[in-house]
């Protein structure tokens, strides 16, 4: 285990950590306590650089998962929402690279971020009503005939 | 003066593939700027859940034309740690060979993008003449120029001979010197130095600020290389430096680059005369049991990203791709911020955008009578040349 790791696994102890394997971490967390959390990144280990974020359809919710780098650690916070309520805090203000990757969250599965700046379309069509493509219930809309 | 609003693309001269840039401009001057992207988005991520391992190996290949390796390398990468398999050494040092390989021909391929952007296309000609020595290498060793197939789950499909490695050390000496040559152009060549010095500012808080990767960050002296701080395939034991500068403008992403090909060239010559003999792949199973992975290297244009989550069959649940390029826009807009509308060509190109891919066979569909057909590009060649002599056109 690196100087890094010890530092991370010390910084985050009483959170729900599991280590994966080396250099690979995933924290736990409800979504209420993102921001708590992320600012935990943010502010005692310094961390800056934002990897991406992953959503995925799990049938009963919509996962979020965070990526994070520090010197070649990737940390990742896991938080879930109800599809029901697809909201979500943005993290912008605090981790400014993360503007594009929860625009992408919007246009594919349909993850609102709370508080997000500029929330357009990033990669679907501007005149797109096909629904969330990333969805597990999602049908490709139907062919037009020539 | 009254502020303008000037589009660019998604279909311009000097855009090489589309995107659009929405420039707000006051006189000569880039006050904002706004990336719209999306023009050759392919639902692949979504393609994936519904193909076999085996069959991804090949989609996730053709995400991109240039760096199609890094992401095939990603995706063995994640498999095979679901599956907890350790592929044999003497893969994992041919999957470094043509890593390497690839950021070689990137780079090369790179400099001749720069050099036309800012009207200096003798540079073009020059090196990719050169990079066509790498391409040669690629096509000998795996038979193709792109997308090279040399993946699979647990190794790698085709071994290096003798000769392989001996022509690979030849090819090296002959970059080398010709590398050199552009280190010297670089640094002394007035065309470049008036184009590119204290253009597309990127001050070291801002490339961390706003996460960019690769070359673009390196450029900003922040030292960082996923081959070093996390390293795969053979990395650990393959000795080499990280390059950066601190000069934060376009040039200092020419001299990051042109110097890199060096540390390539270093690599590749430790790795032709350290090859391990033995086996080249190990046989794994066709399911994937539940579980995740994330894999990340350092493609030429930076970090690129994957995350794999497996649920016991054969495709994958949810697989998520993040290219180097969509991770630098936002420092792109910061570049652009306050430059001359002329710099904007060679201040976007500096990041090394990469938004589409190729490929050599075309599938055409002649409408509902005929099924698709599979053209090779010969026979491409002379539908065109027919195509238009029958409507008035000479060839």
């Amino acid at each position: 285990m690196t100087t890094t790791e010890e530092l991370i696994l010390q910084i985050l102890e009483g959170l729900p950590v599991q280590v994966k394997r080396n250099r690979r971490i995933f924290i736990s967390v409800p979504r209420n306590d993102l921001i708590k959390t992320v600012n935990i990144l943010s502010n005692e280990l310094n961390i800056q650089h934002l990897s991406t974020i992953t959503a995925r359809d799990t049938g009963s919710e919509l996962e979020i998962l965070y990526h994070f780098l520090l010197n070649g650690v990737v940390i990742t916070i896991r938080t879930t929402c109800p599809k029901e309520d697809p909201t979500i805090d943005t993290i912008v203000d605090i981790f400014p690279g993360a503007v594009l990757y929860e625009r992408e969250l919007n246009d594919i599965l349909g993850i609102v971020p709370k508080g997000h700046p500029d929330l357009k379309r990033l990669i679907l069509p501007d005149d797109w009503v096909g629904g969330y493509p990333l969805r597990k219930d999602w049908k490709p809309p139907q062919e037009s005939e020539e | 003066m009254e502020k303008v609003k000037l589009p660019i693309g998604p279909q311009h001269p000097a855009l090489k593939e589309p995107e659009n840039f929405t420039i707000t401009l006051d006189g000569e001057r880039v006050i904002d700027v706004d990336i719209r992207i999306g023009y050759t988005h392919r639902g692949i991520e979504k393609l994936m859940e519904s193909r076999t391992y085996t069959q991804n190996l090949y989609l996730v290949e053709r995400i991109c034309g240039i760096c199609s390796y890094a992401h095939v390398v990603n995706f063995t990468q994640n498999v095979e740690e679901v599956l907890g398999i350790q592929i044999p050494k003497r893969a994992e040092y041919i999957r470094t060979l043509f890593l390497e390989l690839e950021r070689l021909h990137s780079h090369f391929l790179w400099l001749g993008v720069a050099g036309h952007e800012i009207g200096f296309d003798t540079l073009f000609m020059y090196t990719w003449q050169d990079r066509e020595i790498v391409q040669d290498l690629l096509e000998m060793i795996s038979g193709n120029r792109v997308n090279y197939a040399m993946n699979t789950i647990g190794g790698v499909r085709r071994d290096l001979s003798e000769e392989h490695r001996k022509k690979v050390l030849e090819g090296m000496d002959y970059l080398e010197k010709r590398a050199g040559y552009y280190k010297e152009v670089a640094i002394n060549e007035k065309t470049i130095l008036a184009r590119a010095e204290n253009v597309g500012i990127l001050k070291p808080k801002d490339a961390l600020k706003l996460s960019a990767v690769g070359p673009t960050v390196r450029a900003s002296g922040i030292t960082v290389d996923i081959r070093r701080d996390d390293p795969y395939a053979s990395y650990i034991e393959t000795p080499f430096e990280v390059i950066t500068t601190d000069t934060c403008d376009v040039l200092g992403r020419v001299v990051v680059r042109v110097l890199e090909i060096f540390e390539s060239i270093k690599i590749i010559r430790y790795l032709m005369e350290h090859l391990p003999s033995g086996e080249i792949v190990v046989k794994v199973s066709r399911k994937v049991q539940d579980g995740e992975s994330i894999s990340h290297t350092e493609a030429p244009r930076g970090e690129d990203f994957h995350y794999l989550r497996s649920n016991g069959t054969e495709k994958p649940e949810r697989y998520k791709v993040r290219t180097p390029t969509l991770a630098n826009l936002p420092a792109v807009v910061e570049m652009l911020k306050g430059t001359y509308l002329a710099d904007v060509p060679i201040i976007v190109a500096a990041i090394d955008p990469c938004m589409g891919c190729m490929d050599r066979v075309l599938l055409l569909k002649h409408g509902k009578e005929k099924p698709g057909e599979i053209i090779d590009g010969d026979r491409l060649r002379k539908y065109g040349i027919k195509w238009y002599a029958e409507r008035g056109w000479k060839s």
